[in-house]
């Protein structure tokens, strides 16, 4: 994918590349349709669209539940909400939609196929980590904690934090990143022969593309669940 | 610092600014859109919930109060039907035997009425019958007297009686 030309513009100095802000605008507009239409005529008797919703946000919670202290899971709520969502769809969409120009450019795809997307993510995580921190222990307390158990556990703390940043952008990245590769690969082999191939490859394409919406899914979940867990080590004091 | 770190890519940081643009305004939308009420909802079902809970267990106790009242109110009813019919049984008994006794006093004093009656009665009758009979007697002795004294016999009457008070006068 590297040796593809990519289609990037300049908007205040900054460059973009327009695949990114194409397939994240796209998920930003699902996310929004599906939370705008099954949020419609909210009742005390849910219905099939409030449902749905009800069982996500539980489902979300559940996550934050599993590490975070239960006092705190409710001012974390909607952040993992909107994160799994938004990974969720983000994880997704690429197996399905993939547009690319006629040069070669894509333009459409998973935005967490990109590391750019999925390290901004992470690097959001390890910055509620560090407010949440200080929100729950204040300063004091919450950087004597980089120095526990003892003093000189500080540079492993501080390059705890940066691993922690990039396993948890990449991880994701990769695995998504890889799925959409393999997909490209296998539409290769299928267009290679003819009908032929193209026969060979459906099954294949379609064992992939099934077991890669599995791996998105389960993506998705990882890291939900990994940044409530960077944020609850904040949020108490390390004995 | 990061631009070829991974996999030879190029990383355009326009794109971070703006994934985390969209994903502070995908969150502010949903807390408006959804998260916002639902929440709500999910709480106020919770809340309902746990007062419909509290509701029912109140109403099963004042149930089980009501059962209680109603079993000692037909109990007490039962006991008071009881109390009812021996009471009405033992005036009856009671009327009757009044009544009972009522009626053979009033036969007797009847019949004790009828008796004297019927005494007084016959007196009466007997009393009627004589004097009718003297009455009778009288008129015939009157009549036969009167048939006999006539001229002749009037005569020999008086002679009779002055012969007779010549004799006592002799003696």
């Amino acid at each position: 994918m590297s040796d593809d030309p990519v289609s990037t513009f300049q908007f205040l100095g900054l460059t973009f590349s327009t695949a990114n802000v194409v397939s994240g605008l796209v998920v930003f507009l699902l996310v929004v349709a599906i939370v705008f239409f099954t949020s419609r005529k909210l009742a005390m008797k849910p219905t099939k669209g409030q449902n749905f919703l009800e069982w996500l946000i539980d489902f979300t919670n559940g996550i934050l539940k599993g590490s975070i202290p239960a006092g705190d899971v409710g001012k974390f709520g909607l952040w993992g909400f909107t994160l799994f969502l938004f990974l969720f769809l983000s994880n997704e969409i690429g197996l399905f939609i993939q547009v690319a120009t006629r040069s070669g450019a894509t333009i459409m795809r998973s935005p967490t196929s990109d590391p750019i997307a999925t390290l901004t993510f992470s690097l959001m995580t390890m910055m509620i980590a560090q407010f949440a921190g200080v929100w729950k222990l204040g300063y004091k307390a919450h950087f004597a904690n980089y120095m526990k158990p003892f003093v000189f556990w500080l540079p492993i703390s501080i390059f705890e934090e940066f691993t922690n940043f990039l396993t948890l952008g990449l991880r994701i990245f990769g695995v998504i990143f890889s799925g959409e590769m393999l997909l490209g690969v296998i539409w290769d082999l299928a267009v290679s022969h003819g009908i032929v191939t193209m026969i060979i490859a459906l099954p294949i394409e379609m064992a992939w593309q099934g077991f890669s919406a599995f791996l998105g899914a389960i993506q998705a979940f990882v890291f939900v669940t990994l940044s409530s867990v960077y944020i609850s080590q904040k949020l108490e004091l390390e004995e | 610092m990061l631009s070829h770190l991974v996999v030879g890519q190029t990383l355009y940081f326009g794109d971070s600014l703006f994934y985390i643009l969209s994903f502070v305004l995908l969150m502010w939308i949903i807390k408006i859109f959804a998260w916002g009420p639902v929440t709500k909802m999910m709480q106020d079902r919770a809340d309902k919930i746990s007062n419909d809970i509290d509701s029912a267990e109140k109403s099963r106790t004042d149930a089980a109060s009501l059962v209680e009242k109603r079993q000692a109110a037909l109990s007490n009813s039962r006991s008071e039907a009881q109390t009812i019919v021996s009471d009405a049984k033992s005036n009856g008994q009671q009327q009757r035997d009044q009544i009972v006794t009522q009626a053979q006093a009033d036969v007797q004093t009847m019949k004790q009425n009828a008796q004297k009656d019927i005494e007084q009665e016959r007196q009466d009758a007997l009393s009627d019958a004589r004097n009718d009979v003297a009455d009778l007697s009288i008129e015939i002795a009157s009549k036969i007297i009167q048939r006999e004294l006539k001229a002749d016999d009037q005569k020999a009457l008086i002679d009779s009686y002055i012969e007779g008070l010549g004799k006592q006068h002799e003696s």
